[in-house]
């Protein structure tokens, strides 16, 4: 399993690491072709699909991290077999919602509009919305494994890596 | 909220015949011709079905845009919406020939030819099976021109200029063929683009130049009057086919009559819009209409290319006499 | 009697939310999962689940909002690049002959760096890890320290460009431009009440000025040195004005530039860029996610006429324009407290906009107060991304830190009121500038 979590980590990394250096390039390519040659009439579409799948894959990393924002303050002042209980309640949550949103309602809106073209690349809205199901698969992965690790260590455990993570990743 | 007593669970899509609350989406603000025509079609329908059917309308996109309204249509979250042609077209090409650019020679023209059951009864019905959307008839929304902040006579005077469009191959492709680079941008950036000069001009009517404030930064209306834009109201077919024949009859006579005074109140909206825009220090200028006519005519043998919409193309042009 | 699915959606919102929250859930999850629920209740399951998926993809699939992705990768760069250092010594420059110069220039520095970076976090890290062991150095009270700059940090959030703003722009339908220029006065206002405190305090808590000042000549050099960063704002800014490109395009503008400032000060290098995409695509994720199911939240809120609800509820109470606004100021004070600004915009704008909006309140302005009121909240325990920072990199608990705060929050308060109650304040540069 932590393999399997390590080899997924580094794939959604390297995804999205590619995915955001080719949104700037084309933001910045909208830029320059309008300002210096004739206006680029598919980066506007582009730019916005290619967010979409970075903020999407980014987001199932963030799973894997435990780094989505969260207030914690209350539960950590339960006994640990407290924070072990809401600690698995919330991985369910976590399960449900990636099961049911993104995996169950992203699959049938990509059905739904597998035949609806985009307006100005190849392709259609469906398979874009591909991109749900996708990462639901991952994040119910994800919170799988830490569905495990919750029983057998505290989930809220004041975690001083983790901290530093969110130093770092800023936010507003 | 939606407290006037039967079913107020949302649509009864699928749900034989009881009569049903139905929620309308719509991109307008309240003030806009489709909304008073819209309401007023709701409240005619609540009497005309003795409150078995109402009309809920939803304006200023506040149950999404028109791309995501046509898909809950279809899926019945929402029973009804107001969705533009291209949307449509994304779904069944054929749209595309009252899209084009010289379909419609005025108002008046569109109006008859979209509510012309010989000429559109199987596009309106061509989303049923697909989709599950029934397509009721539509609005104008007016002849769409160029403004920018210089007079544009002819085609050469586009030339290099950067024309904001809707993100549509047509309208990029109008663009062009009428001499300037398209380009498209979401319409909340146009003020801010056209006032900085991101943008030379953009294209739309002119209720829309007038209520969206382009005309302060870009002050000059261009009659190019290249395309005369069309928005149509879509149905769940469920719910439509779970209307008893005296309410559908109620519901479709309703609709008729509503199309009607959106026609009346848009040409109203339009006379103000200009008198307003002129008073705001705007002004509108005549084009040379045959070279534009001349420019974009290619356009139909790009963009129609099968039989059916060329069939359908022909039959509008059929009808301008 | 039957109850209205409006009304048990509303219930289960408030509650499924809360819920949520208190246990610890990412806020994100807490939203979907009780948007998913009040949309059973309206639509059943099968169109539930496909509205609020759709409405996830259809929020997060709009160009404006690309704007923030691109800011913070904008400011990570410029905390790997070299450029906050530069800053804090122009910011001595200025102010550092006021008595408790060293808390003034944090204050300053705070400022600076939020014209140039989106958020505050990350203002309070750059700025606070350089100043802190100094102003602690000088014989300033460590949490005292700390308080100034986690009281300070937070005007990057008003002052262009700002993440928070277009999170509203987009809630709001109002122009980016317009609000990026409706921040300024407020920021300003905001680093004033900052300084007034510094100044108050000076007495209690201040260090003596440093006796050594600098010659005019290395003060001008250390200014030019800042110069090239400042030109950042400079370039976002009058490349919107003049027309170059969207305040959207400026954010990768923004980017570009500050790879190649960091590139030539040699402080950034093209082995790191692969280390700061993947931290600002976390970034982005976070806020990204918050947006999405904000998004299918505000849907559910239109169908079942939450928002109407409210507004009938609130107007009911009073229809005095002012008690109102002084109402919705305290919740969303209090939704700060424990609420990031994000997911508050997506939640409250839909609700409060309209009510405002027909009190002759200009959205534009609107913005202005709820950003500015929110951003109160990223410095109050118990959740304040801004004050676990500030502790932090002074390397102190969070109490501490509180207990010195008081202070700046009441001043900071009376900003707020100001900033309610003077319209000019927000509108006078939009106005000027034509944008609205
Ligand atoms: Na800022
Ligand atoms: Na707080």
């Amino acid at each position: 399993m932590a393999a399997v979590k390590r080899g997924l980590d580094r794939v959604l990394a390297v995804a999205s690491v590619v995915l955001f250096a080719v949104l700037v390039v084309i933001v910045v390519w909208q830029v320059f072709s309008r300002q210096v040659l004739t206006p680029s009439t598919w980066t506007e579409e582009a730019s916005r699909m290619t967010f979409v799948w970075l903020g999407f894959f980014a987001t199932a990393l963030v799973f894997s991290e435990k780094g989505h924002i969260a207030v914690d303050w209350l539960v950590r002042k339960l006994p640990l077999a407290g924070r072990k209980a809401v600690g698995v309640l919330v991985q369910l949550a976590i399960i449900a919602m990636s099961v049911l949103i993104l995996v169950w309602g992203g699959w049938r809106a990509s059905q739904g509009a597998w035949n609806q073209q985009l307006s100005s690349l190849p392709g259609t809205l469906g398979q874009m919305y591909l991109v749900m199901p996708i990462t639901g698969v991952l994040i119910l992965v994800y919170a799988l494994h830490h569905l495990v690790d919750a029983l057998r260590a505290d989930p809220f455990a004041h975690d001083e890596d983790l901290e530093q993570v969110v130093v770092e990743k800023g936010g507003e | 909220a939606c407290g006037n007593g039967s079913d107020s669970s949302g649509s009864t899509a699928g749900g034989g015949g009881g009569g049903a609350d139905m929620r309308l989406a719509l991109n307008q603000t309240e003030e806009h011709p489709s909304f008073i025509a819209l309401d007023n079609f709701g409240q005619k329908l609540s009497e005309d079905t003795e409150d078995r059917y109402s009309i809920e309308v939803y304006p200023n996109e506040e149950l999404g845009a028109q791309a995501e309204a046509l898909q809950y249509v279809g899926d019945g979250s929402v029973d009804l919406a107001i969705v533009s042609g291209t949307q449509l077209e994304n779904l069944n090409a054929d749209f595309a020939a009252f899209n084009m650019p010289g379909a419609f020679d005025s108002v008046e023209h569109q109006m008859e030819v979209i509510h012309d059951e010989e000429i559109v009864g199987d596009l309106y019905t061509s989303l049923e099976e697909s989709n599950n959307v029934t397509i009721l008839g539509g609005f104008t929304q007016g002849t769409r021109s160029i403004y920018s902040d210089k007079e544009i006579r002819t085609p050469e005077d586009m030339a290099g200029m950067k024309v904001r469009v809707q993100e549509s191959p047509l309208h990029i492709g109008m663009i062009e063929a009428m001499g300037g680079s398209a380009t498209p941008m979401a319409f909340g950036e146009v003020y801010t683009a056209l006032q900085s000069g991101v943008l030379d001009g953009a294209e739309n009517n002119e209720v829309s130049y007038f209520t969206q404030k382009h005309f302060e930064v870009a002050p000059v209306y261009s009659r190019t009057n290249h395309l005369v834009g069309l928005d149509y109201l879509i149905i769940n077919t469920d719910v439509l086919e779970s209307m008893s024949e005296e309410d559908r009859q109620a519901f479709l006579d309703g609709w008729t009559a509503a199309h009607q005074e959106h026609t009346q109140l848009w040409a109203e909206a339009t006379d103000q819009a200009i008198a307003d825009a002129e008073a705001g220090g705007a002004t509108f200028v005549d084009v040379d209409a045959e070279a534009f006519a001349e420019a974009i005519a290619p356009l139909q043998e790009e963009f129609l290319t099968t039989d059916s919409q060329k069939a359908l193309f022909d039959a509008a042009r059929a009808a301008a006499k | 009697m039957t109850v209205d699915p409006s009304t048990i959606a509303a219930l289960i919102l408030l509650f499924g939310i809360l819920a949520g929250i208190a246990l610890g859930m990412p806020i994100a999850v807490g939203i979907g999962l009780s948007t998913l629920a009040a949309a059973v209740v309206l639509l059943g399951p099968d169109r539930a689940v496909l509205t609020t998926s759709q409405r996830m993809f259809t929020g997060i699939n709009s160009f404006p909002l690309l704007a923030i992705p691109l800011f913070v990768l904008a400011g990570s760069l410029m905390n790997s690049g070299g450029i906050a250092t530069r800053l804090i010594d122009a910011a001595k420059v200025l102010v550092g002959r006021m008595p408790s110069s060293l808390a003034a220039t944090n204050v300053v520095a705070n400022g600076l760096f939020g014209a140039v970076s989106g958020a505050a976090v990350a203002a309070a890290a750059a700025v606070g890890t350089v100043t802190q062991p100094r102003m602690v150095q000088e014989g300033y009270n460590r949490p005292y320290a700390a308080a100034v700059n986690v009281a300070s940090a937070p005007a990057g959030m008003l002052i262009p460009p700002s993440n928070t703003f277009i999170v509203y722009s987009l809630v709001s339908s109002t122009s980016i431009a317009a609000l990026f220029m409706a921040g300024v006065g407020p920021g300003l206002v905001w680093v004033l009440a900052c300084i007034a405190v510094v100044m108050v305090m000076h007495k209690k808590y201040g260090a003596p000025p440093a006796t050594e000042h600098p010659t005019i000549g290395q003060s001008l050099l250390t200014v030019w040195r800042a110069v090239p960063s400042l030109f950042m704002i400079v370039i976002v800014v009058g490349g919107i004005l003049i027309g170059w490109f969207t305040p959207t395009e400026s954010a990768a503008i923004a980017v570009v530039y500050t790879l190649v400032l960091g590139l030539l000060y040699r402080e950034m290098t093209v082995g790191n860029l692969p280390k700061v995409l993947l931290d600002s695509a976390r970034t982005t994720a976070i806020v990204m996610l918050l947006v999405g199911v904000s998004s299918a939240l505000s849907w559910v809120m239109s169908f079942a006429r939450i928002p109407r609800l409210v507004s009938d509820a609130l107007l009911g109470l009073t229809t005095n324009p002012q008690v109102i606004l002084i109402l919705m100021m305290i919740i969303l004070l209090v939704v700060g407290t424990f609420m990031d600004p994000t997911p508050a915009i997506l939640i409250f704008t839909p609700i409060f906009l309209p009510i405002v909006s027909e009190f002759g309140i200009h959205p534009v302005h609107f913005g202005a107060i709820i950003v500015y009121n929110l951003s109160v909240g990223v410095i109050t325990p118990p959740v304040g991304n801004v004050l676990f920072v500030g502790a932090r990199v002074a390397g102190l608990r969070i109490e501490p830190v509180v207990a010195k705060l008081g202070w700046f929050l009441l001043a900071l308060f009376i900003g707020l009121l100001i900033v309610v109650f003077v319209p000019f304040l927000s509108m006078w540069l939009p106005t000027t500038l034509g944008l609205i």
